[in-house]
């Protein structure tokens, strides 16, 4: 993969995990699985992607994190959207608009 | 706010590092039972579950890795375990790494050292405000030399500048001075009203003089410096009582300077100057000069200025001749004070800068050792896919963890060395005391440190990285890794380190020469077994009051004669060999009937060049003479037949005889130099002494005329006795018979070796480091030499087997290694050689008696530096020699 692709792909991934927690409240599993509910099975994020990411959204401060209990009665890690996690999203998915509909544009051109 | 998460998050990462692994620790196995849980609902059994979601997780090790590789002052970790990762390195090899942080710490140790003096001394701005603005003034005379100012001139200087916001004379002399408690022979200044306001520096008690403090007439004050203050007076809040006696005059006390103000320099009491008014002569040079500049006025501008006002001086003044004025010159206060101290500091820290390149080439050298012998390490290390960029920050980590403990022990060991520096360094370096470990010399050194590290971190990453490392791993395989390379680099370092230890050798060896040299010259007077002692009386112009003063040093000296083993005693106006040394100044060739009866017939006189002569005044006994062994060359010394009140003789020196009588006799003739002392009576000449070198060795003899003490008193002297008994007993016998006929007059004793060898000090200072860093650096050089050698041979073990089962003898493989290490040799050799050309001019004005082109010196440390280097060749090359192929062959 070119770091380009991997870019793209990570501004995305950012997005689309930002758009799970929207929801609510969500550990690691949770969140992964939603995107793959919300994309209709497009995106499957392995735990070596979502990770990183949830990790670095949580020091940029967009997310926040607790321990607390699962479904199961398991201890895992809980995420939530923070203030600025929300705002974060706005931009996102405004420059994610931006895009689409540029490639829109150019693939629409003959 | 999201900066104060991110700044929460690094220090969390940073410092609570445990916390946060356990905790992705659990968050990744949390996930990975949550995951097996799910395939387990989704009907797996429990085994095939767990093994699908470790399948799906991808590695627990892998995704906290990823995790970490994201985390904010991952940088800082990665720089952190490349330390721990090179402090094994340099475990590994603990000989290896001793004697190179050793190294490094010899030589920043000695660089920070060295540059403590030089801060100390040069750098460090003098403690007054705004010190940068402070200018010391001087008059030049027609010679070009630079000379103190008379008091019109000084005048004039004071109220015509527009350069100025104040400015002031001074001069100090010691004096007998009693408060409540015994008298001292303390250093006193006279000094003109604005002489603080150039300082910027107010009394902490009591008051600056004012300008009626000043006039003629005006009640006796004094300033006291913070020291005398504590020290004699007790320290009283109240002046108002407070009354200092100098020379038998009661001074009232008016204030207090603030602690460490003493300029001139160890001075204690200050007093205003012209209490009897000012000498109207302008040829007479009593007085040094300070101003401050006005804010915006540089000191070229001052300049300008102040010698616009000395040429109109010299262009209107009635006082035409040598000592009037030519110019006028400003110069930093600081510079005028440390000048002198510039060019020697200056070549000391070159010098020890040489030492530290010397130094850091070694290290170099051990560390590209080091690095080759890694080569096969940092090839694997490429092969995985290391970045080049990832490689040269471990050099660049190595090469710091080196320095920054090198330089740390270096900047310990500079601690001791100040304090050995300080006691070893000349009396005569100014500023010694403000000579220190300080702040800055600490950044001094940790930059110094840093540069090492990153010249050494750069040249090995370099050197270890270039070229296609992965033919270290073939070439490796057959233990011969990267060994051209390295060794052309390795012996290059050695060139170098040659030229540039040549350089210093040669340097040391010229100043060495140059003292011996100094060393050689006859003074012109004995040393040893003089005890010297000085005694001031108060000074008087009353002519009477001169001639009691005569009766008593005449009864003092006949008291110290009868000291048991004392032979004879003299006295003198001044010592050879001491600062500041004889007053110099012009006298006239005339009879009796030639006497002018106005000072405008002087003037006249003047004018006539066959009158005119240059001479040092000095005042002496008799007994002067025999002291000291000056030999008598023609006619007679002093002796009872010239009293107070029969005419005036004079004895001068050989060479003003030569000089100014050429195929003459001077004996007969009759000068006047009145000037010196204000007796215009003649001076008939009735003898010629030896010359002697009053201003130390490498200063030739100066024309000296002699007067006698008893016909042309002076109150301060000092007195010198040769004696054959012990140096304690005599100082305490004379000092009770000098308590018996004058309690209120204190003296100083020391032997006149002590005087004189501490005229040699500044010149053995410099020849005693500068020979140490040559020697460190020819310790150094000669180990790096042998190091490559030995590793280059230890590399051709194997060629050299081979080469010995061919049938080479031990002759050929000792003339082989020896050829290779000679080439080295001579190329360091020949560029050291130019080098030292080039360079030793620049310590010209430091030698004695040797050019700097010396062609003893060069040969003889060539030979020495090619014997070292030789010999340091020859240890491998003999353990070449040695090599059995068998085992050579066998033990790859």
């Amino acid at each position: 993969m070119s770091p380009e692709q991997t870019n793209l792909l990570q501004g995305t991934l950012d997005l689309l995990i930002l758009k799970s927690l929207i929801a609510g409240e969500m550990h690691g599993l949770g969140a992964s699985r939603r995107i793959q509910q919300i994309t209709g099975g497009t995106f499957l994020v392995k735990p070596g992607s979502l990770f990183p990411a949830l990790h670095r959204m949580e020091e940029e401060g967009w997310i926040s994190s607790f321990w607390g209990d699962s479904e199961n009665n398991r201890r895992a890690k809980y995420y939530r959207l923070t203030k600025a996690g929300r705002r974060q999203l706005e931009v996102e998915t405004k420059r994610w608009g931006r895009i689409t509909w540029a490639i829109a544009q150019a693939l629409d051109a003959s | 706010m999201p900066l104060l998460v991110k700044a929460r998050s690094f220090l969390r990462n940073l410092f609570l590092s445990r916390r946060v692994e356990v905790d992705l620790d659990q968050e990744v196995h949390a996930h990975l039972e949550m995951l097996t849980e799910e395939n387990i609902r989704a009907g797996m059994p429990p085994e095939e579950a767990r093994r699908a979601a470790r399948i799906e997780l991808g590695g627990i090790e892998q995704v906290k890795e990823q995790v970490r590789e994201e985390r904010l002052g991952n940088w800082l970790h990665s720089v952190l375990s490349d330390c721990r990762y090179g402090l094994r390195q340099l475990r590994k090899n603990p000989g290896t790494t001793a004697v190179m942080i050793f190294t490094l710490a010899l030589a920043i140790g000695a660089t920070t050292a060295i540059f403590s003096v030089v801060y100390g001394v040069l750098l460090r701005p003098l403690p007054y405000p705004e010190s940068d603005r402070i200018m010391a003034v001087f008059e030049v005379t027609s010679k070009g030399r630079w000379s103190r100012l008379a008091d019109p001139n000084f005048d004039d200087f004071r109220d015509q500048n527009r350069s100025f916001q104040a400015i002031a004379k001074y001069n100090g002399n010691i004096a007998s001075v009693s408060g409540p408690s015994q008298p001292t022979r303390t250093t006193v200044a006279g000094v003109s009203p604005d002489f603080l306001k150039v300082f910027g520096i107010q009394p902490i008690l009591g008051r600056d003089f004012s300008a009626s403090d000043a006039k003629k007439g005006a009640g006796p004050t004094v300033l006291v410096s913070y020291g005398y203050w504590r020290q004699y007076l007790g320290s009283p809040q109240d002046l108002s009582q407070s009354h200092l006696k100098i020379d038998g005059a009661v001074f009232s006390i008016i204030g207090v300077l603030p602690a460490g103000f003493r300029f001139p320099a160890d001075v204690d009491v200050w007093l205003p100057t012209d209490l009897d008014g000012e000498n109207p002569s302008r040829t007479s040079h009593n007085y040094s000069a300070v101003g401050r500049l006005r804010g915006g006025v540089t000191v070229e501008q001052a300049n300008r200025d102040i010698s616009a006002i000395a040429r109109r001086i010299h262009d209107t003044s009635s006082e035409q001749g040598d000592y009037l004025l030519k110019n006028g010159i400003v110069v930093p206060l600081q510079d005028s004070i440390t000048g002198k101290a510039r060019p020697a500091l200056l070549v000391l820290l070159g010098a020890v800068g040489f030492l530290l390149l010397v130094a850091c080439a070694n290290v170099a050298n051990l560390l590209l050792a080091q690095a080759s012998a890694r080569e096969r390490e940092l090839a694997i290390r490429l092969a995985l896919g290391a970045a080049r960029g990832r490689l040269i920050r471990q050099f660049l980590t190595e090469a710091f963890l080196l320095s920054l403990v090198g330089g740390g022990l270096g900047v310990l060991g500079a601690f001791w060395g100040v304090a050995g520096l300080v006691g070893l360094a000349p009396q005569n370096l100014p500023r010694l005391d403000s000579v220190s470990i300080s702040i800055p010399v600490l950044v001094f050194a940790f930059l110094l440190s840093t540069a090492v590290a990153a010249g050494l971190g750069a040249f090995t990453a370099a050197r270890a990285t270039s070229g296609d490392l992965r033919k270290g791993l073939v070439e490796g395989g057959r233990g011969q890794a990267g060994s051209q390379g390295s060794q052309r680099v390795g012996r290059v370092i050695v060139a170098t380190q040659l030229a540039i230890t040549l350089v210093l050798v040669v340097g040391a060896g010229l100043l060495g020469r140059s003292l011996l040299k100094v060393l050689e010259v006859n003074p012109g007077f004995r040393v040893d077994k003089i005890v010297t002692m000085d005694v001031a009386l108060p000074w008087v112009d009353d002519p009477k009051a001169k001639a009691r003063q005569a009766i008593f040093f005449s009864n003092l000296i006949d008291r110290l004669k009868q000291i048991p083993g004392v032979r004879k005693v003299g006295a003198t106006s001044g010592l050879p060999m001491v600062e500041g040394g004889l007053p110099d100044g012009m006298f006239l060739l005339m009879t009796q009937n030639e006497i002018p009866k106005t000072m405008d017939g002087f003037g006249a006189l003047l004018q006539q060049k066959e009158r005119i002569g240059n001479a040092d005044f000095g005042v002496a006994t008799d007994g002067y003479f025999q002291v000291l062994g000056i030999p008598l060359i023609r006619g007679r010394i002093f002796d009872e037949r010239d009293g107070a009140d029969s005419p005036h003789v004079a004895v001068i020196s050989e060479s003003l005889a030569r000089d100014r009588w050429p195929n003459q006799d001077p004996i007969g003739h009759t000068i006047e130099f009145g000037n010196m002392d204000g007796d215009l009576r003649l001076l008939t000449i009735v003898g010629i002494v030896g010359d002697i070198h009053e201003y130390g060795l490498d200063v030739p003899p100066r024309p000296t005329v002699y007067v006698n003490l008893f016909q042309r008193p002076r109150a301060a002297i000092t007195l010198t006795m040769l004696n054959d008994a012990d140096t304690r007993l005599v100082t305490s016998a004379a000092r009770a018979i000098l308590e018996d006929l004058n309690p209120e007059i204190p003296a100083r004793f020391r032997t006149f070796s002590q005087v004189y060898s501490a005229s040699l000090g500044s010149r053995r200072f410099n020849v005693i480091l500068i020979g140490f860093f040559g020697i460190v650096a020819l310790l150094l050089a000669t180990a790096g030499v042998f190091g490559v050698m030995a590793y280059s041979v230890s590399r051709r073990t194997r060629e050299i087997g081979v080469r010995v089962a061919l049938g080479a003898g031990s002759g050929d493989v000792l003339r082989m290694i020896l050829s290779q290490g000679l080439r080295t040799i001579f190329i360091g050799v020949a560029i050291g050689i130019a080098g030292s050309l080039a360079l030793t001019r620049t310590i010209e004005s430091l030698l004695f008696g040797v050019t700097a082109t010396d062609p003893l010196t060069f040969g003889g440390v060539t030979l020495l530096l090619v014997g070292a280097a030789l010999l340091a060749c020859f240890i491998p090359a003999r353990r070449a020699t040695q090599v059995d192929p068998m085992v050579a062959l066998r033990c790859e």
